[in-house]
């Protein structure tokens, strides 16, 4: 018979053997969407250079990055979570404001910039980290600067 | 001469039944979506991490901002499989 194409919602194996001892152990980032979304850009900004070395050994491993890139995967997990534990310590309200914000609001970082404003300026005071969009053209504005968003539902909320 | 609010009720209770459905179509969404809006225009990347949220909080809409994650979290993402024919 030919094959056919797998599918693969049918049946679910969790596999409860852990890493061999060789590799070190790591704790992961427990943190979920929100709060990471809203953090991404500090993790950007501290972490870029083990970002880079992963997402580049990721590339070149053609296919064999899953084995081959844990080392430089424990870098960035540890990197993520230092920033993590440092904004919770330092910022944590308007750090949770912002992110519930992002919760009721699917996700989307432009209906919720009265509470990223508060953020970016205590984090950048107390954590010298700054919110940087990369591939922005010299003469505009970034987007999270701009005083009027087109696409917020609300004025309140801008 | 008043304003003639007789022949304004009609358009009053087309908005009232309006309002009252949208109302609680939306509470009954708040419901389903743990007190939240719901998520729209949900695509892949967006599924994985509600799977993974799900994963460290047991709900599918459940946020929380720890550091470090639960024990076992590593170990809970599963592999999909499909059942063999023999």
């Amino acid at each position: 018979m030919s094959a056919r194409q797998p599918r693969f919602n049918q049946h679910l194996l969790i596999d409860t053997t852990p890493l061999p001892d060789s590799i070190p152990k790591v704790q992961e980032v427990g943190s979920s969407s929100a709060p990471l979304l809203s953090a991404s850009y500090f993790i950007g900004a501290r972490c870029k250079a083990y970002n880079d070395d992963y997402m580049q050994c990721k590339t070149e491993a053609n296919g064999k990055g899953e084995m081959d890139c844990l080392r430089e995967g424990r870098k960035v997990t540890r990197c993520a979570g230092s920033v993590l534990e440092d904004v919770n310590k330092s910022c944590l309200d308007e750090f949770r404001k912002h992110w519930e914000c992002l919760d009721n609001n699917n996700q989307q970082l432009w209906q919720c910039r009265k509470w990223e404003r508060p953020l970016n300026s205590c984090v950048f005071e107390k954590l010298n980290l700054e919110k940087k969009i990369p591939g922005v053209p010299e003469n505009e504005t970034p987007v999270h600067l701009r005083k009027r968003q087109i696409f917020a539902h609300s004025i309140m909320t801008q | 001469m008043g304003v003639p609010f007789e022949a304004l009720l009609p358009y009053a209770v087309c908005i009232g039944m309006f309002g009252f459905s949208g109302a609680t179509l939306s509470k009954i969404r708040a419901m389903q979506n743990g007190g939240k809006r719901a998520r729209h225009s949900v695509d892949q990347w967006d599924r994985q991490m509600m799977d993974r949220d799900r994963r460290l909080t047991g709900f599918l809409r459940g946020q929380t901002d720890n550091v470090k994650a639960p024990a076992g979290f590593e170990l809970s993402n599963p592999w999909r499989l499909e059942r063999g024919y023999t």
